[in-house]
């Protein structure tokens, strides 16, 4: 395997590790936002908040170590690299970066 | 005694994961290729990992300690907020050095190593004295 392939290859792989990582940070997101937090405070339920609220954390800090790591081993845009930190602030905004980053796996993957 | 397990154990993947951070930021100026392949392989499958561990046992810990919001605790997690970003960062270096020809930017890389070793003494003091605690 040539040099330039196994780069591709290795990047192909960064960017899917980063789409599943921003899939599982919104999932844990809009879970929070969605049912955890109206279950605690509208319902008096808050065991849903106190489990999924640290998952959430990990969730989160796993996905921003993955950003930095890919951005820092890649050609990225700062649109798109600001578009990778705010989205993870945003419920549903991860599925936008889904998107985003399956376009660029295409994109990468026709490459040569 | 479920409590002192989850600390030595947390203690263990934090030496670990330090360990290889340092490795990895003090090769970055000076091993060559191949060593470089063999440390980002042993980034990926130990050091990474153990990192992750250290987030995971060192929330449970936080959480059965009932320590969430003490100062002291959420000035350690900012250093290793900030240590995890570092070696991600580092780690996208490695694999950009490896994959091509371009030298990693050398900027902040001479004083990674120190700056490390600081940011764990005083996560170790923060952890051990819990300064600006209620007694």
């Amino acid at each position: 395997m040539t040099q330039g392939r196994r780069t591709q290859r290795g990047e192909l792989a960064q960017l899917r590790q980063l789409r599943w990582a921003s899939l599982v940070e919104g999932t844990t997101l809009v879970t929070l936002v969605g049912l955890a937090m109206p279950l605690k405070h509208l319902f008096g339920y808050p065991q849903v908040s106190a489990v999924l609220g640290p998952l959430h954390g990990l969730a989160f800090l796993a996905y921003l170590w993955i950003v930095v790591s890919t951005v820092a081993g890649g050609d990225w845009r700062r649109t798109e690299v600001a578009r990778l930190f705010v989205a993870a602030f945003i419920p549903f905004g991860a599925f936008f970066i889904a998107v985003l980053l399956r376009r660029k796996e295409a994109v990468l993957a026709g490459a040569t | 005694m479920i409590l002192l397990v989850i600390k030595a154990l947390h203690l263990s993947v934090a030496i670990t994961w330090i360990g290889g951070f340092l490795a990895v930021a003090i090769a970055l100026r000076a091993l060559p290729g191949m060593a470089l392949t063999s440390l980002l392989r042993w980034d990926r499958q130990v050091t990474t990992p153990a990192m992750g561990l250290v987030w995971a046992l060192g929330l449970l810990l936080a959480l059965r300690g009932g320590w969430f919001p003490a100062p002291w605790l959420l000035a350690k997690l900012s250093l290793v907020a900030g240590l995890s970003m570092a070696h991600g960062m580092m780690t996208g270096r490695l694999r950009r050095l490896l994959a091509s020809t371009d030298a990693p930017s050398s900027g902040f890389l001479p004083v990674l190593a120190p700056a490390i070793v600081a940011a764990v003494v005083t996560i170790a003091l923060l952890a051990v004295l819990k300064p600006f605690s209620a007694p």
